[in-house]
């Protein structure tokens, strides 16, 4: 079951690189979301109460909920056009998008993951560099959050499946600093779209040398 | 104690968050230096000591402690010079404070802890912080910075939390992984190499950004561009200082295992790429503050030159920080000054200032001399160690480019702070305001820190730091 | 008993478009027309006689029974069940692949030799659909046949399974996939738009321009085969070997009838992409059928 999970999550990732529409890309994260609240519910369910209900409140209300309720608020607040404006072609996009899933499906198999967590850990690093790549190649700065909320499920799956081994308050600490980072890329999103016109990074490039 | 200091702190920093009168805002702000003082001192006396698993009071983070310590006082003063300059209200006033607590209590919580995954967590309070100082005044262009700086950062800092979750799939799945940097040591022994060399590598990005270090050196320096100058004083001193101790401790816990010739290639090459960068940059740069910015990376680079050569080189490096803090920060306290006097950061637009204002370039001249490392200076010494390290573990090349792009950096900096200090141009800006002589005091004490270790290095910190580089091969 | 395949899926093509047509006239409010109303009007097509330019030569006339002989052909290789098409060899779906794309080489060929610049535009669309649709189908059969270690149609149907829970997965994601496919290679909604009527946005249409009577009747007909027989593909997924013909034969139906109601509620939901979305979304499919591909490689254990 967790295999369907971690497949359509893959699969998502490759929505996500053909959305042109924000709402879109916003409702592919709140799925994410979902799905790692299915995948961290099985995963997790024999472990350890506290720290399973603390992960399923994680992902159900912070990612599924709040997250995409406060992006589509900025969206909205700011008027900001709904097209994501990327600077490479979409047909590029998923062309690159492909050829980061091959490559961490080789990648896995170069260093020898265990077999029973390959598959976790081909989508976190997928979804890692997907992230980036769409930070990379998206202009808006809305967009760049949305890369970097990507970047953070993917280091949600492969935290998952390196198994729970870091302390419970450490977790906490992690995922409130994860979560603020969030809130506060917002707000400056917000001043972003205040100062100037147009929320695009090619406002951002007046410190240079 | 530490969490009693922690708990104390975030009362006064919330106290200082909501308070209007200027009166007990100071009376906060003593009350936390005292406690600060207080931290650092218990802390000296319990050396070694841990404190509830998570954190542990060890030589390495006691000497930035005291570095800490002592700039956090010379920050707060000059802070409240900036801001009654800038007579910003009272509100903008408490947010800066209470901002500038946390970001001192987040640093003094990443120098002691013990455990890898709380360090992270405290440092990325560092950048959250820092994030609101680094806006302080509310321009597009601080704008700009301050979203480059926490959206660089807060992906550095995921980097390299994916590269700890690698290193607890490397160690295996069936153990529980105890993520103290004391058991991660002995547990890296048995890791396949492949995992221990991407580990490092996601580890190293991520601190990288907090350190300056080549691949992510250019948050920090816009940071450096538009932050208040006493917070740009923070962010090329302490908060290097946090990535170097991030850093170390992660080399520290590689240095044993088989890995180690080719993190020192890795470190090696990331240093002498941040020290050609940085000379690229500085024979162009326009801006003063991009330019002390740019003298910090090309430090940084050779406290990492220094860490990846071994041998003195260890010792070295950790000296070199702690006296590129004290230089940097005085020169970052005078850049404010300065600004004070000619209303610009433009060098171009600049010139006479020791006609101008005698005190003040006299720091700059004194900071030159720490700068470029010349003999009297501690800076000198700690460098000319890094090339004997380099030499004795025969890294020629290295060796060879370090120096030239070096050269480079000193003729760059001479020229533009000789520039500053004697051009008499006939076009020049009016002196906006004059600036007492009384605020240099605090940069004339930090500079003669710097030549004074340099002769006579106090024997109490050059056992802590024997003690932090002991267990290095 | 080889043909009792190809006898359902000509059965099967005389109804299919009805339903995607009734299907969207429900939705849309309407009656709807009788399901056999397509297969009507090919029939009075095919009794009208064509008119030929004069510019055209003898390929713009061949090239619509070479296209309707090669949808047949590909009929044959399909199975049913478990038994074999009425052509059965190793990599029989590499044949099966080239067969369709010689078809729709002569249909380009065709379009082309009327020196039309509409037939000429509408041509390279259809080319560059289709080469972006054709590694989706390879490497979906490829991973099929990866994990079921033989090469022929009818092998791999037989020896697919629901062993494990993942295969549900790897089936809903393969039959997801033909179904899109089915969709582009008959110029079908999402892609393309049979309905409109101005030129400029046509893809397949606006390539049989030219063509009338029997050749176009020909060429509809072709289209309502190629619906039956990607039907007759998914139908196989679901059919497992050793059921009675009683059994087998109304799964048939029924997945077949299943099929033309989604074709028909894509098209009256799905509003037609713009011409530059087209390709990214042809290429998503190859992207999944990657994933598809890596699971099997995981599933099977064979690695670098």
């Amino acid at each position: 079951m967790i295999n369907i999970l971690l497949i359509t999550f893959g699969i998502s990732l490759i929505y996500m690189g053909i959305a042109n529409r924000l709402s879109t890309c916003i409702n592919v994260l709140a799925l994410q979301g979902v799905l790692l609240f299915g995948i961290s519910f099985i995963e997790l369910i024999e472990i350890n109460t506290l720290n399973l209900i603390f992960v399923l409140f994680e992902t159900i209300v912070f990612k599924t909920i709040i997250i995409p309720l406060f992006l589509k608020h900025v969206i909205k607040k700011n008027k900001i056009v709904r097209e994501s404006e990327p600077f490479i072609p979409d047909f590029m996009s998923v062309g690159i998008i492909t050829f980061i899933m091959l490559g961490s499906f080789i990648f896995a198999n170069i260093i020898e993951v265990a077999n029973i967590r390959k598959m976790f850990f081909i989508v976190a690093i997928a979804a890692l560099f997907i992230g980036l790549f769409l930070i990379v190649s998206r202009k808006k700065v809305v967009t760049h959050i949305m890369g970097y909320l990507v970047i953070e499920n993917g280091v949600f799956i492969l935290s998952l499946s390196a198994g729970n081994k870091m302390q419970m308050l450490v977790n906490t600490g992690i995922t409130l600093d994860l979560f603020v980072s969030v809130l506060v890329l917002g707000v400056f999103v917000n001043r972003i779209g205040n100062t100037f016109e147009e929320m695009n990074v090619d406002n951002l490039t007046n410190l240079k040398d | 104690m530490l969490f009693y200091y922690l708990i104390i702190a975030l009362f006064i920093g919330i106290a200082t968050l909501f308070n209007r009168n200027s009166i007990i805002r100071f009376v906060l702000l003593g009350m936390f230096l005292t406690l600060q003082t207080a931290i650092t001192f218990y802390a000296y006396l319990h050396l070694n000591i841990e404190e509830y698993g998570y954190f542990k009071y060890d030589s390495l983070g006691v000497i930035f402690m005291f570095v800490l310590n002592l700039l956090s006082f010379t920050t707060i003063y000059h802070s409240h010079i900036y801001l009654s300059h800038r007579k910003d209200n009272s509100r903008v006033q408490s947010i800066y404070f209470a901002a500038l607590i946390m970001l001192i209590v987040a640093m003094t919580a990443v120098y002691v802890a013990s455990h890898v995954g709380l360090m992270w967590v405290f440092i990325e309070l560092t950048t959250l912080s820092v994030a609101t100082l680094i806006y302080h005044e509310r321009t597009s262009l601080s704008l700009e910075a301050t979203w480059k700086y926490v959206f660089v950062c807060t992906i550095g800092i995921t980097i390299t939390f994916i590269g700890i979750i690698l290193l607890s799939f490397g160690i295996g799945e069936s153990v529980a992984i105890d993520f103290s940097f004391k058991a991660l040591q002995e547990q890296l022994l048995h890791v396949n190499e492949s995992w221990l060399k991407i580990s490092f590598l996601f580890m190293i990005i991520g601190f990288s950004t907090k350190m300056g270090l080549f691949p992510m050196h250019t948050a920090a320096v816009d940071a450096h561009t538009v932050a208040p100058p006493p917070i740009s004083a923070f962010i090329s001193t302490t908060l290097m200082n946090v990535g170097f101790v991030a850093i170390f401790r992660t080399y520290s816990i590689f240095a044993h295992t088989s890995i180690q010739p080719w993190i020192n290639e890795v470190l090696l090459w990331s240093g002498l790429i941040s020290i050609i960068v940085s000379a690229a940059y500085l024979l162009k740069v326009k801006h003063l503050k991009r330019m002390s910015a740019y003298s910090s990376i090309e430090h940084m680079g050779l406290t990492v030159i220094g860490l990846a050569s071994g041998g003195i080189g260890y010792f070295a490096a950790i000296f070199h920080m702690v006296l590129h803090s004290f230089v940097k920060a005085s020169v970052f306290y005078q850049i404010d000054q300065f600004h004070r006097n000619f209303g610009t950061y433009t060098i171009s637009k600049t010139g006479n200032y020791f006609n101008r204002n005698r005190a003040g370039a006299i720091v700059f001249l004194l900071a030159l001399f720490g700068v470029i490392a010349m003999p009297p200076s501690g800076l000198f010494i700690t460098e000319f160690w890094i090339f004997k390290a380099l030499f004795t573990s025969s890294h020629f090349l290295i060796l060879t480019l370090a120096l030239l792009f070096l050269s480079f950096t000193i003729y760059s900096l001479a020229k533009n702070f000789l520039f500053i200090l004697f051009n008499q141009t006939k076009d020049m800006l009016p002196v906006q305001e004059t600036t007492k002589v009384s605020e240099t005091y605090s940069q004339y004490f930090l500079l003669a820190l710097i030549f004074y270790f340099g002769i006579y290095p106090p024997y109490q910190m050059i056992n802590l730091i024997q003690e932090a580089v002991k267990n290095l091969p | 008993m080889r043909v009792l395949g190809l006898i359902l899926i000509i059965i099967t093509s005389f109804f299919f478009t009805g339903i995607v047509f009734r299907t969207k006239s429900i939705f849309s409010g309407r009656k709807g027309r009788s399901i056999f109303q397509p297969m009507n009007d090919i029939w009075r097509l095919m009794r009208k006689g064509s008119v030929y330019s004069q510019t055209s030569s003898f390929i713009f006339r061949i090239a619509p029974s070479i296209y309707f002989a090669s949808v047949i052909i590909a009929i044959m290789l399909i199975p049913f069940g478990g038994q074999k098409g009425i052509f059965s060899f190793n990599c029989d779906f590499v044949f099966f692949a080239y067969i369709l794309a010689v078809g729709k080489f002569f249909n380009i060929v065709g379009a082309l030799d009327t020196g039309s610049s509409f037939e000429g535009m509408g041509a390279s669309r259809e080319a560059l659909y289709s080469l972006l649709a054709e590694p989706a189908f390879f490497i979906l059969m490829g991973s099929f046949a990866l994990l079921t270690g033989y090469t022929s149609f009818s092998d791999i149907f037989i020896s697919i399974h629901f062993g494990s829970y993942i295969s549900y997965a790897i089936v809903a994601l393969a039959a997801y996939i033909l179904i899109i496919i089915a969709m582009v290679e008959n110029s079908r909604m999402p892609v393309d738009d049979p309905k409109t009527h101005l030129e400029l946005t046509m893809v397949h249409e606006v390539m049989i321009l030219d063509n009338s009577g029997f050749d176009l009747g020909l060429i509809f007909y072709a289209t309502n085969l190629k619906f039956a027989m990607y039907g007759a593909i998914l139908a196989n997924l679901f059919l497992t070997p050793g059921k009675e013909w009683f059994l087998s034969i109304p799964i048939f139906v029924v997945v077949q009838i299943l099929f033309a109601i989604i074709v028909g509620i894509i098209e009256s939901f799905i509003a037609r992409f713009r011409m530059n979305h087209n390709s990214q979304f042809i290429f998503a499919l190859t992207s999944i059928s990657l994933i598809i591909f890596l699971t099997v490689l995981l599933m099977v254990g064979k690695f670098l």
